[in-house]
């Protein structure tokens, strides 16, 4: 219980995926102006990451390792996770309408997340067990959610802000970005 | 070939299969999809599928979402590589039943000169938003134009300029799409979309029914006076009792040089039309 933990904690915050690891920096300055948007992005990434998660740690460990073809690990990943968001969508769309509106536009996206296909490598490279490699999709997930809604909330405020011409605008998101890494890194030292 | 070859190309095979094998089943045990994304995606095959972002929405199928739900949309926040291709353009019109060839272009005028004198020094946070929490407005005229380009900002095809010198926008009757988000965003309600065709607009917005007290009248607005509609042979001009201004029916678009002449402010801007 005490590993799960920690590594729930080592993937949202020490080893945070923008922050660290820099994976995901697309959506995390294209879906990062409005915190509504930047929510639903972050919660379909974790639908997502644990799903992937599942359905490879089963191909790698259960199929490829077994048979040796464990370099075929790139290809197989991308196949799975762009079919896996394909039937995502679709049965969100047609079960519940009240969710699709809210994930909107942003299931699609993810097909292309290099933050999705960076968690099922970084759970394949480090031997864990299933419910391990749940616990780290699932911190993954959390800590992407969470860098993202940081910044769409100073986002917002910086809206409202009088900053200077040049600086509107991306820019300015890249100092705050810069000064939110520096501030997670004081995570360093917790496990 | 070898059995690592072999085993490759069985994985891979196997694995893409079950995949669309996967898909498959899903698109073929789930529920019908909902009624109104049955009517979006009806709108959606004629849309150009760019998912551009210039109408506002996130992407193409929001877009035909939202036509599908109200079909004021179009008008609205208008798909302008839609509007320039006739021939999606009359395929979506038959498609919803009504006819869209017809529809009237509308640009964009300000209801002002800009000439207003400026009274205070504002030096607060620069949108026309915020000026005008400060006793409504840097300016004489307490409905003008400010000039600090809230309009400009939200205008996705650069048609509104500043000029400095007088603080009023400029808006560029040949770039203008007739979006409208320039008419949401004025918080002094000075933008309205006219036909392209209307010769003339009035450049004031000089409500005198709503006036603040001891504040001084505009010096360079309307006076009220109704030479206008004096000088009007029909009924090119006519007057708001509402907001005690003359204005000119955008249904007939007609033109009225003589009270373009008899204006004794000069408030009526005549238009270059084609």
């Amino acid at each position: 219980m005490n590993n799960l933990f920690s590594i729930f904690i080592g993937m949202a915050l020490i080893n945070n995926f923008i922050l660290t690891r820099f994976l995901g920096l697309c959506p995390f300055f294209g879906v990062s102006k409005k915190l509504s948007s930047a929510v639903s992005m972050g919660v379909a990434v974790i639908l997502v990451m644990a799903g992937a998660s599942a359905i490879t740690w089963v191909l790698f460990f259960k199929v490829l390792v077994p048979f040796g073809v464990d370099y075929m690990s790139t290809v197989i990943f991308i196949l799975v996770i762009a079919s896996l968001v394909q039937i995502v969508e679709i049965s969100i769309r047609r079960t519940n309408i009240t969710l699709y509106n809210a994930l909107g536009i942003y299931l699609p996206l993810i097909t292309t997340n290099c933050a999705v296909l960076g968690v099922t490598f970084i759970n394949a490279r480090s031997d864990f067990t299933f419910v391990e490699t749940m616990a780290s999709a699932f911190g993954a997930g959390v800590g992407f959610t969470l860098v993202l809604a940081i910044m769409s909330g100073i986002r917002e405020r910086l809206e409202l802000a009088d900053i200077p011409e040049s600086f509107e605008g991306v820019p300015v998101a890249f100092l705050v970005a810069m000064m939110l890494g520096m501030a997670f890194l004081a995570f360093g030292g917790m496990v | 070939m070898d059995s690592t070859a072999i085993l490759v190309i069985v994985t891979l095979t196997l694995v893409g299969l079950g995949c669309g094998l996967a898909i498959y089943l899903a698109n073929k045990f789930l529920p019908e999809e909902d009624e109104t994304l049955k009517a979006a995606e009806k709108v959606n095959q004629y849309l150009p599928g760019m998912d551009c972002g210039a109408c506002g929405k996130p992407g193409c199928f929001a877009y035909a979402r939202d036509v599908a739900q109200d079909l004021e949309t179009l008008q609205a926040t208008p798909c302008m590589a839609l509007m320039n291709d006739d021939d999606a353009l009359g395929k979506l019109g038959q498609s919803l039943g009504v006819d869209l060839s017809g529809g009237v272009r509308k640009v964009a005028v300000i209801h002002c000169t800009g000439e207003s004198e400026v009274i205070f020094d504002y030096q607060g946070v620069s949108t026309c938003k915020s000026s005008m929490q400060v006793s409504a407005g840097f300016k004489k005229c307490p409905y003008g134009c400010l000039g600090l380009g809230d309009c400009a900002e939200v205008c996705p095809v650069d048609a509104i300029s500043i000029d400095r010198e007088k603080k009023i926008a400029v808006i560029d009757p040949e770039r203008c799409i007739g979006c409208g988000l320039c008419v949401k965003e004025c918080p002094n309600d000075l933008i309205e979309l006219i036909p392209v065709e209307m010769p003339q607009y009035l450049g004031c917005n000089y409500l005198s029914k709503k006036d603040i007290p001891r504040r001084e009248k505009c010096d360079v607005g309307c006076i009220h006076c109704r030479l206008c509609v004096k000088a009007a042979e029909g009924d090119e001009v006519k007057w708001d009792d509402e907001k005690d201004l003359p204005y000119f029916d955008p249904e007939k678009s007609l033109p009225a040089p003589d009270s373009i002449e008899k204006c004794p402010r000069n408030i009526i801007i005549p238009r270059k039309v084609k």
